[in-house]
């Protein structure tokens, strides 16, 4: 079995390889600078494979969103700089422009008065409490629901399964959501909330229409036979003309947009789940862009044909190797600060990731608010410090350690990371660290149950802020807080700072909360990640942002024009 | 005849019937759930989907209900696929699947079966050698390094196919070849010993000193007994194209069944595991009875009445 894993990884990495070697076609050669479009306006991307659903108040997962950003506008936006921007609204709410009341609990949002649906009807305030209250319809277990508790009444409702039909009605229409007329919508929740504007830049509170879900259900977000999509009309620059599902998507421009009209005349979603056929169809000229098989980075970027092509940014993703705090060995703080020390990140990132990535020993990402590059310097890679922890813990030179394990998914690079650590656990702290691999749902249910002693672990911010970043994960009890971390201090400073209203003493807030974490080292906090991919020299005007969905740049697609 | 086939087809629905229940149980019992993935859902969301798709119901109720289902010709609804019924995925999956499988058990054939009793006929010659050269290279090279290979020189070198998809005949080559590969090469090998075999049998010597023609001996009596064992795996053969390759349909990235089952598995959606176990039973199962069935027309002894 072992044997057979090692022919077959062989085998990919020499076929991969070939894939590499072989010359990729000449580009155009013809970049002329000027911002004009020139040649035919179509672009094709891959998603990389089937999404679940595209219902906007359903959908959860990163590929949904990719195309969703595509046929909705919602009331707010990000900017390229994730800073917020709106859409449908007519301004952002804040105190001073009497769009939230001054205790923070009532929204007042006025919507621009020429948004329109594509086939020409308004968008309404209407449509945006329709969608809100919709988003809390027990029936529809809406996997973001839980993002959108603090709104009066959405808690209540979407846990009121087991009640009657007319307990339903009453608890629908006591959400605290109201159009007080068609260009203004209200909002009330139990609690100040000074990130609730960030929530109504993301996909689960887009605009939705009410007749065509009274009309064809569950339908309305499917395709019909042919792949058409007749009852998916949404407020943005493209409309879904297509849906081959597990094969493509097609987009073409929504004729009565009410904002800046895209220049793209057709844009395809392809569905190639294989990296290594998405580098092929990308060579053949199938694809505009497109990631490379994991691993082949540091081939691609000495490949002279290839090495022009390349887009990489920074995510807002970091990624960690934690530690059980609640079960010996690991609940011995010491202990996890010496195996912080004892992982060398950038020859992680060096031999491990392709040279891509960056080193962290904090846990926000840069790019965000509360990042803060001083942060856990006392992690940086040191085997001395290491072994000096080490003892601390009570275990000088490994003497009277258990069996330390860990834990991981077996896919991607995992394998390879886990022995790496393996490798640099044994060097550094003379240390032997058992391997276990498992299969991803195995995986994740023994991490939630919190069975794991050491295990890898990411988080892609939902959006811009600390406040998605440390109380669902390091809170005590958390629903995302796998590592058992409970630190009442940590606790108290979060309470307050979701509620503070003051973004500079709610940043503060966050900061000192951040570093009580760090200091815990619940984690070796490892890496964070950023986005490769070969992009054609002929796609122009492509903005990539840090929270871009699936595909690189498909917050923007908007902007791109293409110059052959 | 009539009553062996009734018969069968009886035993065909408890077949299915145990197929399901071990297959239920299996799927429960291993660790990990459709809700459990890295980034946690809150509780309260969990509770709301297990209550939609009816996972909140004891387990035997729930098999209860599948059973039932499956009796109405309703085989539950897939929760990692928008919410559509698994028939209606089955049956959109079905059509192209069923072209590349068929497609490439035609090839399979059309190459292994010649290849196979030239070699016999002409042992430890040329073409004999040639065949297990064939053989050889096609059994142990897997699928997916097969594919990315015709991909690299008629995709990305040549540029005369495009790598992947669905929709065009020429779409259609690169995984047939890589589908058809295998079984061309057992084909050919299965041939070529019964072949072997044959000719070697008293009533060939018997055929040959009655004075009949040698093309006669050949094809009447050599080929026709020869290809019993290749009729015998042929079944499980076309079963296992028809129902698809994971390994092949991702790679083309062909909207069939094939990668249902495993998709199915990976995302624990019991629907969806339950409707590929129970489509791949059935298709084995019944292409089984036709094998028996081609037996009474090639093997003169064996007759079901």
């Amino acid at each position: 079995m072992k044997k057979s894993t090692i022919f077959f990884s062989l085998l990919s990495v020499l076929v991969t390889l070939s894939l590499l070697l072989t010359g990729a076609c000449k580009g155009s050669g013809t970049t002329t600078g000027g911002t004009t479009p020139t040649g035919e306006q179509v672009i094709t991307l891959n998603l990389g494979g089937e999404v679940n659903t595209i219902d906007p108040n359903r959908a959860s997962w990163s590929n949904e969103r990719s195309v969703m950003m595509q046929v909705f506008d919602g009331l707010l936006a990000f900017d390229s700089g994730l800073n917020l921007v709106p859409m449908v609204a007519k301004a952002i709410p804040t105190v001073a422009n009497k769009g939230i009341s001054a205790d923070g609990l009532t929204y007042t949002i006025t919507l621009k008065s020429n948004a329109t649906w594509s086939d020409g009807t308004k968008v309404t305030a209407g449509d945006f409490a329709f969608s809100i209250k919709r988003l809390f319809d027990p029936k529809l277990a809406a996997e973001y629901a839980s993002f959108y508790f603090d709104i009066v009444g959405g808690e209540a409702y979407y846990g009121s399964a087991d009640k009657t039909a007319a307990e339903q009605t009453a608890l629908k229409d006591a959400i605290g959501v109201r159009a007080i007329n068609d260009t203004t919508l209200e909002i009330k929740l139990i609690d100040p909330l000074p990130t609730f504007t960030q929530l109504l830049a993301l996909w689960p509170v887009y605009p939705v229409r009410q007749d065509m879900i009274t009309a064809h259900g569950d339908a309305w977000a499917q395709p019909d036979a042919s792949g058409a999509m007749p009852y998916y009309i949404g407020n943005g620059p493209f409309v879904l003309q297509q849906w081959v599902q597990q094969d493509h998507f097609t987009f073409v421009p929504n004729t009565k947009y009410w904002g800046d009209k895209p220049t793209l005349t057709k844009i395809t979603f392809k569905e190639l789940t294989d990296a290594n056929v998405a580098l092929a169809a990308y060579k053949n000229n199938e694809l505009d862009q497109s990631g490379v098989p994991g691993g082949t980075e540091k081939a691609t970027m000495a490949d002279s044909a290839l090495s022009p092509e390349i887009v990489r940014y920074a995510q807002l993703t970091t990624y960690g190797l934690q530690f059980n705090v609640t079960k010996p060995p690991f609940d011995n703080k010491a202990l996890r600060q010496a195996f912080s020390c004892a992982v060398d990140r950038l020859a992680y990132i060096d031999l491990v990731r392709g040279g891509v990535g960056k080193p962290t020993t904090s846990w926000i990402p840069p790019g965000m608010p509360g990042y803060d590059a001083t942060l856990g310097q006392a992690y940086t890679f040191n085997p001395t410090q290491a072994k000096a922890y080490l003892a601390e813990a009570g275990y000088a030179n490994g003497v009277g350690l258990p069996v330390i394990k860990f834990q991981y998914a077996n896919t991607g690079s995992n394998p390879t990371l886990a022995a790496f650590l393996q490798e640099q656990i044994k060097t550094n702290l003379g240390v032997d660290l058992t391997l276990e691999a498992m299969e991803s749902k195995s995986f994740s249910a023994l991490v939630n149950a919190k069975e794991f002693s050491w295990a890898f672990y990411g988080w892609g911010a939902d959006y811009p802020d600390p406040d998605n970043w440390l109380p669902q994960i390091f809170g005590t009890g958390a629903g995302n807080n796998k590592t058992g971390y409970s630190n009442p201090n940590f606790d108290a400073l979060a309470a307050s700072g979701l509620k503070e209203l003051d973004n500079t003493k709610r940043l503060k807030i966050w900061a000192d909360a951040q570093a009580l974490v760090i200091a815990d080292a619940p984690m070796v906090f490892l890496f964070n990640r950023e986005t490769f991919v070969l992009k054609k020299p002929w796609v122009k005007g492509q903005i990539t942002t840090g929270m871009d969905g699936q595909i690189a740049g498909d917050m923007f697609l908007r902007d791109v024009y293409i110059q052959k | 005849m009539f009553r062996f086939i009734v018969r069968r087809i009886l035993w065909l629905l408890l077949v299915l019937l145990v197929v399901m229940f071990i297959t239920f149980i299996l799927m429960h019992l291993v660790p990990g759930g459709p809700w459990d993935r890295e980034k946690a859902l809150a509780p309260k969301v969990v509770e709301a989907l297990n209550k939609r798709y009816g996972l909140d119901q004891p387990l035997w109720q729930q098999f209860g209900n599948y059973v039932w289902g499956v009796i109405r010709g309703d085989l539950g609804t897939s929760y990692s696929w928008a919410d559509r019924n698994v028939i209606s995925i089955l049956l959109q999956g079905l059509p192209k699947t069923m072209t590349l499988g068929i497609l490439a058990f035609l090839l399979a054939q059309a190459i292994g079966i010649p290849l196979g009793v030239a070699a016999a006929l002409k042992q430890n010659s040329g073409v004999d050698y040639f065949s297990v050269l064939f053989s050889t290279v096609f059994a142990s090279i897997p699928g997916f390094v097969l594919g990315i290979l015709l991909m690299i020189v008629f995709s990305v070198m040549l540029h005369w196919l495009p790598t992947s998809g669905w929709g065009s005949p020429q779409q259609l080559i690169m995984p047939v070849i890589c589908l058809a590969a295998l079984p061309a090469a057992q084909s050919a090998r299965i041939t070529r010993a019964s072949t072997l075999e044959v000719m070697r049998q008293d009533y060939v010597r018997t055929a040959r000193s009655k004075g009949l023609l040698e093309n006669r001996v050949r094809i009447r009596h050599i080929f026709r007994n020869s290809l019993i064992p290749v009729v015998t795996i042929a079944g499980p053969e076309l079963a296992n194209l028809i129902t698809g390759s994971f390994i092949i349909e991702n790679l083309f990235a062909v909207p069939g069944v094939g990668r249902l089952f495993v998709q199915g598995i990976f995302a624990r959606d019991y629907s969806l595991i339950m409707g590929g176990v129970l489509f791949y039973a059935f298709t084995i199962a019944i292409l089984n009875l036709v094998v028996d069935i081609a037996y009474a027309a090639i093997d003169p002894r064996i007759r079901y009445d």
